[in-house]
């Protein structure tokens, strides 16, 4: 479980995130949306331990940064490294024994090549492989389905279900909202900063069409297309 | 085109300031340590004419980089781009050049700037499927990258270990020995992404530990041939080599800890004139290491989480 409490995060002058309480539990997953720069991977940082902030997060867990497993937008790699060499870095960091890395590799990824010949959607699925080994309880995963294939996006979906079925906590952000209504149980909708409205699974359809509705507007009619 | 220079001087005149030195300073410092080591590499091997050129390709190769290479393509008419590569190429290698001139090593000057015009036409595609085999893969990632990118270092120093003990040379080989420290020192320079310290579930102190553990095994596997390879042909030398086996560890040690006293920033100023007074006068690593490693712990606390 990971609580939330007051929790805000300024970059200057410029508040990214006010005053934000929120509870997560376990063998749950959760859905966090809202347009872009409104702050979602600002929490997803703060939660994840790596940015400083105002307010409280707690968790059930003694070191909550050492049992989370973050995938970011977009995963930084380093050059000359092959996928195997990363998911190895990653897990032994965690103190993870692997034996078989190849029997793991559910996305087909060439490990013996360098992750700078990986396209986008490869490299999103490396990184979030690695998380996986690493055998975390909580899952933080930004845009996860960015990039990925169709057929990646179907297994991403089920490992969701999967997460939640071993009573792991997943937080993920997405501008899929059908991907989003699939696998979460809440979603919670963010703006300039703050939680604006927690929604529970039956009423996503309505959550979806409010969002339609906001974000699409007569936005189109401004551009006079031609 | 000259909007590009002006904005490479830029960046480069950003750059310093960031590493903390003012840029009279800079640009007065530049030449007299590129003065200074031309003229102590030339004083310390026989071989200097050769491993010059070398050093002067460093910045060229990482120069013919396609992704940068194809982004300028994209801004640049073909004419201008060549031309561009041409200047840029010109100006890495115009103070090599002239030392080598003042050596007068007219043909090695004259190869140096062939190989300068021939590389503006070419990208070095580092986009390869083909992985290199390194023995750090299991314990990745400083030498694991670092090997991949400079293996051609190591086999000039093999080299030249094989070439000092033929001309019976101590020296030389001694300074085999020392660019492999040298290369070493070099993956270290920059530090990581913040994401790849917070995924180590251990304490400050732990994770400086297994790093400098790792550095220095690792090491030890890249020096060992050649420290072998001189107390064999070299006898009577070889308590110079371990003593100056020892001295690499420290150093090494040394510079593992300086990079993390400045994280998740870059080193600096500060950092580079403690190393550079370590390198001048060793003693003061005794106080050095030290002072590195709580500055270290003290930065990566709060990466790591750790309250001690």
């Amino acid at each position: 479980m990971i609580r939330i409490e007051n929790l805000s995060k300024s970059f200057g002058q410029k508040k990214v995130l006010d005053c934000i309480d929120i509870e997560f539990n376990n063998g749950k997953v959760y859905g966090i949306v809202g347009e872009n720069g409104v702050g979602k991977t600002t929490l997803f940082r703060c939660i994840s331990g790596l940015e400083t902030y105002e307010g409280n997060i707690s968790s059930d867990v003694d070191n909550l940064k050492d049992t989370l497993g973050f995938l970011a937008t977009e995963p930084f790699f380093f050059s000359k490294i092959t996928g195997k060499e990363y998911i190895r870095f990653l897990v032994n960091a965690r103190q993870v024994k692997l034996t078989n890395i190849e029997d793991k590799n559910i996305f087909d990824l060439p490990l013996n090549q360098y992750i700078s010949t990986y396209s986008t959607g490869m490299k999103k699925k490396l990184a979030l492989t690695a998380i996986l080994l690493q055998e975390n309880k909580v899952f933080v995963l930004d845009e996860p389905f960015n990039g990925v294939d169709i057929q990646s996006n179907l297994l991403i979906t089920e490992i969701i279900k999967k997460l939640r079925e071993l009573g792991k906590t997943a937080i993920i952000s997405s501008h899929i909202f059908s991907t989003l209504a699939e696998t979460c149980d809440e979603i919670f909708l963010m703006k300039s900063g703050r939680i604006l409205k927690k929604v529970d699974r039956k009423d996503f359809a309505d959550l979806e069409a409010e969002m339609k509705e906001f974000s699409i507007g007569n936005q189109i009619a401004k551009l006079e297309l031609k | 085109m000259k909007e590009y220079f002006r904005l490479q001087s830029k960046i480069l005149n950003r750059k310093f300031i960031d590493f903390g030195l003012p840029l009279l300073v800079a640009y007065t410092l530049l030449p007299i340590l590129f003065v200074w080591f031309s003229n102590f590499l030339f004083a310390k091997t026989e071989f200097a004419g050769y491993v010059y050129p070398i050093i002067a390709l460093g910045p060229i190769l990482r120069m013919s980089e396609p992704k940068r290479n194809d982004f300028l393509k994209t801004v640049f008419s073909r004419q201008d781009y060549f031309k561009l590569r041409l200047v840029e190429n010109l100006i890495c290698c115009i103070p090599f050049l002239a030392f080598l001139i003042y050596q007068r090593l007219l043909i090695i000057a004259m190869v140096l700037l062939l190989l300068a015009i021939l590389m503006a036409r070419f990208n070095m595609d580092t986009k390869t499927n083909f992985t290199i085999p390194t023995p750090f893969g299991k314990k990745p990632f400083e030498f694991t990258v670092g090997f991949r990118k400079t293996f051609l270092a190591f086999a000039i120093a093999y080299l030249l270990t094989f070439i000092s003990i033929m001309v019976h040379n101590f020296n030389l080989g001694g300074f085999s020995l020392i660019l492999v420290v040298l290369v070493c020192f070099s993956y270290y320079s920059k530090p990581e992404n913040v994401y790849y310290v917070w995924n180590f579930s251990t304490s400050s102190k732990t994770f400086l530990f297994g790093k400098i553990t790792t550095c220095l095994t690792n090491f030890t596997l890249l020096g060992l041939p050649i420290v072998i390879a001189l107390s064999i042909f070299f006898i009577e030398n070889v308590n110079i080599l371990i003593g100056f086996a020892f001295m690499c560890y420290a150093y090494l040690t040394a510079i593992v800890l300086a990079k993390y006293s400045a994280y998740p920033d870059e080193m600096n100023l500060p950092q580079a004139i403690l190393l550079a007074m370590c390198l001048m006068f060793p003693p003061i690593l005794i106080g050095v290491i030290p002072f590195f490693y709580s500055k270290s712990v003290k930065n990566l606390n709060p990466i790591l989480h750790d309250s001690n």
